[in-house]
Parts: C-alpha cells; structure tokens; sequence
C-alpha cells in the first residue's frame, strides 16, 4: 500500500444518522441518558425534536472509513475528541488525511487526521488515528 | 431564577482516584456484534471479528461497571451535565465473536477544574483493559468525561 504524509482517506458518507440505531445502541450500551433515545428531553434541551447520537457511533463512522481504505483490523489507535452532538437526521461524512508514516517493529503505521463533517467547516467529532498500513 | 446545584467537595471527587471496578469476563455473542455492527452503517466484519466501536461498552459493562455507576462515582449531577473531553482507543490486537475475555478497569485521575469563563468542572478518566486468556492485553481504552458542575437545577 502505497501512501505518504498529504494522502487524503477516501470518504465515507452516513447518509442520514437514524434515530432507531441510537434506541438500539442505548440499549446494547445499557445508557440510561434520555438525550439518545427521547425527542422531548432533546426538545428541552434545545436541540429540537432530534436525538443525539452516541459518541462511539460518531466515532465508528471513522472506524468504517479507516477499514475501508486500509483493511479491517488495521486499526492500532483512536483518539477522538466531541466538540459539536451529531443528532438524527444529520448527513455525516467522515474524512481524513494522512499526517505521517512510520515503521515500528517491523510494521509501516500511518498516522492521520481523522474528523467527522456536517457542512465544510463544521467538524462535530475531531481526532487522531494510527492505521497499520499492508506491505 | 433557577438555583446553581451545591458542588461536590473536591476532596471528594480526587478520593475516587485508584477506584477498581470488580473486572470480570467479557464474550460478545454474534447477535450484540449483528447489532452493534448495524448501528454503524456497516457489514458485518470477516471471520468473527468484532466492530471496534464494542471497545466503548464492552470494557464497561466487562469488569463489572456501567455507565450510569461511572456518573454516579462522580457525583454527576444529572445525565446532562456529562461532557466528552476525549476517548483514547489503544487496539493491539482484533476482537472476535464468541471468546471470552478478561477486563479490568479503574479511575486513573479526577481533579477539579474550570472553563475559560469560570465555569467549575470535574475532570474524571477511566482506564480500561481487555485481556486475552493468555494475559496479553488486546486492547485498552481511556475516556474522559467533564462533570459540570453548579448547573442550574
């Protein structure tokens, strides 16, 4: 696999963040937080009559991306910050950049710039990666 | 006018740090996998291999803890008051389906802090491991949540 620092990581687009997967996910997580799964806690929040998604679902969409374009299991490390909710409803893209790439252990790792996106500009979940890149 | 909800004594919050949660063992069955996997808009992954995104709950509710123990330990004072600083995923080696895994997990630090206007929070980290039968640790994982404090109740 041939890659270098500037690399952009092919897109993955979730085309309208579902209501239903954040019920399903709040229940496999055993989250009692209403904000995932009750419009009208949202509503009182003032996020209108959208639920707000799961940070690790946010954080999965990046998961996808990172498989897609270097292999699943080739994930080595995620650190991923929250600045903005994603609620239901949202078109995500994630994207992402490589930053550099390093051999440890015998292994050719690429770190990335990793980021969910709403509109350009708008950037609700923001990290880092390290992906195990194949020979 | 709303009244600012009393604040946890500092002392209080930085006592929880060295805190073990009981560990135990964890097994992801093929439907939790079916399910979660779904959730991400994803297939299904080759050979059994568990979606990543497990490494949230999976530590978690594996040794013994869960979230709404993880809001309490901190005094939070609502489900709303929980912001997410950061979540550190270390992946050494891929999960599966079907084996059974060993989990520890801890509070590694909490202190008291402020935001750039004043406003009091509390800093808490959880450290998680999953271990392979063998010992040898497959994956670890640091969360950080800000426990808002003196929110209007």
């Amino acid at each position: 696999m041939n890659v270098v620092a500037g690399d952009k990581i092919p897109d993955w687009l979730m085309e309208s963040v579902r209501p239903e997967r954040m019920r399903t996910m709040a229940a496999i997580l055993r989250d009692p937080n209403p904000v995932h799964w009750d419009r009208n806690a949202c509503a009182a929040l003032g996020f209108g009559q959208r639920t707000i998604n799961q940070g690790p679902l946010g954080l999965s969409y990046m998961v996808n991306m990172l498989h897609a374009w270097a292999g699943q299991g080739s994930i080595r490390r995620l650190v991923m910050t929250f600045p903005l909710v994603v609620l239901d409803g949202d078109r995500i893209t994630a994207r992402g950049a490589v930053t550099d790439v390093r051999e440890v252990d015998g292994e050719r790792l690429a770190d990335c710039d990793i980021w969910l996106e709403r509109e350009p500009g708008d950037r609700p979940l923001m990290g880092t990666a390290t992906v195990k890149l194949a020979d | 006018m709303a009244q600012a909800r009393p604040i946890p004594p500092e002392a209080e919050i930085r006592a929880i740090v060295g805190h073990n949660f009981p560990g135990g063992i964890y097994t992801v069955a093929h439907w939790e996998n079916f399910l979660l996997t779904e959730c991400t808009g994803a297939d299904l992954l080759a050979d059994g291999m568990v979606h990543p995104v497990v490494l949230f709950h999976m530590p978690i509710l594996g040794c013994g803890a869960s979230i709404a123990e993880m809001f309490a330990l901190g005094q939070a004072e609502s489900d709303f008051s929980i912001g997410i600083e950061s979540y550190d995923w270390e992946m050494f080696s891929p999960l599966h389906e079907d084996v059974p895994y060993a989990i520890s997990g801890k509070v590694v630090s909490a202190e008291r802090r402020a935001t750039a206007d004043g406003h009091p929070f509390d800093r808490i980290q959880f450290q998680f491991e999953v271990a392979h039968a063998g010992g040898a640790v497959a994956a670890r994982t640091t969360i950080t949540w800000h426990y808002r404090r003196g929110l209007p109740s």
